[in-house]
């Protein structure tokens, strides 16, 4: 008999779309996660205004990114939590769909609605700001901008699936939160922080992703020595690391809750 | 039969039942890991983001030694006004605001007392940001002003848990006081001056800065650690003073508006 596999793009899409169904149903949980990025952003203007208008992409752009890293951490923590608080954790898991597909999906859209708290800064400061904003080449900055996306999601998987394992996800979202916007330079070039703190920025792939971005769409940048295609071709490799390791640590979980079945009382 | 002894109940022992109990119950961040992240991790957090920041942003209106002392007093919030503002939140949501509405307890001791030990960990949260500055981004401060630094770390720890209590107050009436905590938990890094002058804001903005305690709380830092003599300071002590009261005189308000509601309606604890 042929053995019918799950469709794991089905399972994503499904995931995809009942977590936007829910966003719509209450919005208002936006605020909670991107709150914090658009003050910084709006603080972070006031401050790099009488700069030059370069600076004033850092603050958007930090603002954005910062809001997408806020809704991943707060979408990661909830992935896992929330299916415990609700009950349900283990049929959900107890599906021939491997859980990592619900849960990317559901971190993907956090990312997606975190745009909200950068889309916010830029219009105000679109408004407010009365020069042009020096932005090279709109259409490499979108596709980037999707790519940190995607670096922050391949992050939010490994901190979920970490999550499933402890009742610290709370502490880690609310106390490390400055820690990932400091660590990756969300809002300045990284090389301004001590150099003892590089390695552990380039363990996150979004240092990498966001170095590229302002390579392509900063008038004369200067990030790592290496430049635009180093940033990529790190971001990539670091990103299909935490992959594996996500996928790794999943594949642990369903093994753990299928043996001894405590799941649910972490 | 022995006849049965009603007893008032007594204010300060509601006081000090409320001041003990509330952190294990309806107040937020109050969990031991949350309070030593709430005065250690985010203090440091912050003014480290914020001085490079200001660093790259070279401003010369706002220094990074401006923008770190603005940053070591604003994670106050975290302790007093995001913790405090979930009492009234905490009580719906665990079915016990009922019986608070029916029990004789005076209403001042109940609500007050739960600001207790928030004052004191917002006094923490504002000592260890000022060594942070003093230690970490070397502020300099003036000699001998110790003894202001106190007085002013006090007030303003009383003072913003006082607005805590009054966005509690408001929360009674609210499905949740999360947004209004966030909100209030940030909104202060824009407009109280933390990192930039007020004087940088649009004058309607200002003016909301100005109704914030944690505005009042930053300058009477910073007069502080330069050496501002008492001239300078008492009106900004004296603004803290009547922020704490006209706060907690709302809260209490509030509480008296929203309780008749519950009374007649019978529907607040159906947020």
């Amino acid at each position: 008999m042929r053995k019918v596999e799950p469709s794991r793009l089905r399972a994503f899409l499904a995931s995809v779309r009942l977590s936007l169904l829910l966003f719509l149903a209450d919005p208002q949980w936006v605020i909670p996660a991107t709150i914090a990025p658009v003050i910084f952003g709006f603080a972070a203007f006031e401050l790099y205004q009488g700069s030059g208008a370069t600076l004033v992409l850092y603050a958007i752009l930090g603002a954005g990114m910062m809001s997408m890293w806020g809704q991943t951490l707060y979408g990661a923590g909830w992935a896992t939590g929330q299916d415990r608080e609700l009950g349900t954790l283990e049929p959900t898991l107890s599906t021939p769909t491997s859980y990592l597909w619900v849960v990317f999906g559901r971190i993907v859209v956090n990312a997606v609605t975190g745009l909200v708290g950068g889309l916010v800064v830029f219009a105000v400061v679109s408004f407010a700001y009365p020069h042009p904003l020096p932005l090279h080449a709109p259409v490499e900055f979108v596709l980037l901008f999707a790519f940190v996306l995607v670096t922050l999601a391949s992050v939010g998987l490994v901190l979920s699936a970490v999550y499933v394992y402890t009742r610290y996800a709370g502490f880690i979202n609310n106390f490390g939160e400055f820690g990932f916007y400091i660590i990756t330079g969300s809002m300045f070039p990284v090389v301004l922080l001590p150099f003892w703190t590089s390695p552990i920025a380039l363990l996150l792939p979004p240092t990498w992703a966001l170095d590229a971005l302002r390579y392509a769409s900063l008038p004369g940048y200067a990030g790592f020595g290496w430049g635009f295609t180093g940033d990529i071709l790190g971001a990539v490799g670091t990103m299909l690391v935490y992959l594996a390791a996500a996928g790794s640590v999943y594949h642990r979980v369903e093994q753990h809750v299928l043996t001894v079945g405590n799941l649910q009382e972490y | 039969m022995s006849p049965t002894i009603v007893r008032a109940p007594n204010l300060l022992r509601v006081l000090w039942t409320n001041a003990v109990f509330a952190p294990r119950t309806t107040l937020g961040f109050m969990r031991i890991d949350y309070v030593l992240g709430t005065v250690l991790i985010v203090p440091f957090t912050q003014m480290l983001f914020f001085a490079v920041v200001a660093q790259l942003a070279g401003n010369p209106s706002a220094p990074v030694a401006f923008v770190v002392l603005g940053n070591a007093v604003a994670p106050v919030t975290y302790s007093s006004i995001f913790s405090v503002c979930q009492t009234t939140d905490s009580e719906k949501h665990q079915g016990t605001m009922e019986h608070l509405l029916v029990s004789p307890t005076n209403r001042a001791a109940l609500y007050l007392g739960r600001g207790f030990l928030p004052i004191l960990t917002s006094m923490a949260t504002l000592v260890v940001g000022l060594l942070y500055a003093a230690f970490l981004f070397h502020v300099p401060f003036a000699a001998g002003s110790a003894g202001s630094l106190a007085i002013t770390i006090g007030l303003l720890s009383v003072s913003m848990v006082g607005f805590g209590l009054l966005l509690g107050g408001v929360a009674l009436f609210l499905r949740t006081s999360i947004i209004l905590g966030n909100i209030f938990l940030f909104i202060g890094l824009l407009l109280s001056g933390a990192n930039f002058p007020v004087s940088f804001l649009p004058l309607p903005l200002q003016w909301v800065g100005y109704l914030l305690p944690l505005t009042w709380g930053i300058s009477a830092i910073r007069a502080t650690a330069s050496g501002a003599g008492l001239m300078t300071l008492l009106p900004l002590w004296g603004a803290l003073l009547l922020s704490t009261a006209v706060t907690l005189g709302l809260a209490l308000g509030l509480w008296g508006v929203f309780e008749r509601q519950a009374l007649r309606t019978g529907s607040i604890v159906r947020f």
